[in-house]
């Protein structure tokens, strides 16, 4: 599976100069914890609610400061086309909850490690699946013949 | 995805209770409509980039004759 194929929920963005409240009403409106700040078509940073938590509200910083002062960067990215195993190796090796999904330096999309449990979940589930018929409506082979 | 600049996204909610969300498209980044969108949020006004996953869907702007 591609890792643009594990996407789940639309990805929503903002540029470089909004302000930090303008960030907060965004993720309240379209329903994200995350949002990529987009400089043009270039993804230049992520910020997340958490963020606002730590880097805004908790260091009393003016709610019109601008958003690219308090987001991440640089971003951890995985291609859109590269397999999902690429975007676990990502997550596994690097302590962060999203992993912004980019076609070169375009920002197509964000992955979360819900995403990634949702895929894994129904792999699982259809492996599982045979095995449990064949525990529930077992197939018995006919008997061998006896020789003498 | 493909969107002209007046339909409007719809978002389903992802969890019981959360509710669906609506915004409109200002301006189509892509080409033959693809995205990303600048839309506009219900609310206030608000705008931002937006990137189709699976949980939106368009409704294309109808156009009424006087």
């Amino acid at each position: 599976m591609r890792s643009i194929d594990a996407i789940r929920r639309s990805g929503v963005g903002i540029g470089p100069e909004r302000t930090i409240t303008d960030a907060a009403v965004t993720m309240e409106q379209a329903g994200v914890g995350a949002l990529a700040v987009i400089d043009g078509v270039r993804l230049v940073g992520i910020v997340t609610d958490r963020d606002l938590v730590r880097r805004c509200i908790a260091r009393r910083m003016p709610n019109d400061a601008r958003i690219d002062s308090v987001m991440s960067t640089p971003v951890i990215t995985v291609q859109a086309d590269a397999d999902l195993h690429d975007a676990f190796g990502l997550f596994r090796s690097n302590a962060v909850r999203r992993l912004a999904v980019v076609r070169g330096e375009h920002f197509v999309g964000m992955i979360t490690v819900d995403d990634m449990l949702v895929n894994l979940v129904g792999d699982i589930d259809d492996l599982v699946r045979p095995v449990t018929a064949e525990i529930l409506f077992a197939h018995h082979d006919a008997h061998v013949p006896a020789t003498t | 995805m493909n969107a002209k600049v007046g339909d409007r996204i719809v978002i389903e909610g992802h969890h019981l209770g959360e509710p669906r969300r609506e915004c409109e498209v200002l301006e189509v980044h892509g080409t033959d409509g693809g995205p990303p969108y600048v839309v506009r949020w219900e609310a206030d006004g608000n705008t931002a980039f937006f990137f189709p996953g699976t949980d939106a869907s368009v409704v294309e702007y109808e156009h009424h004759m006087a």
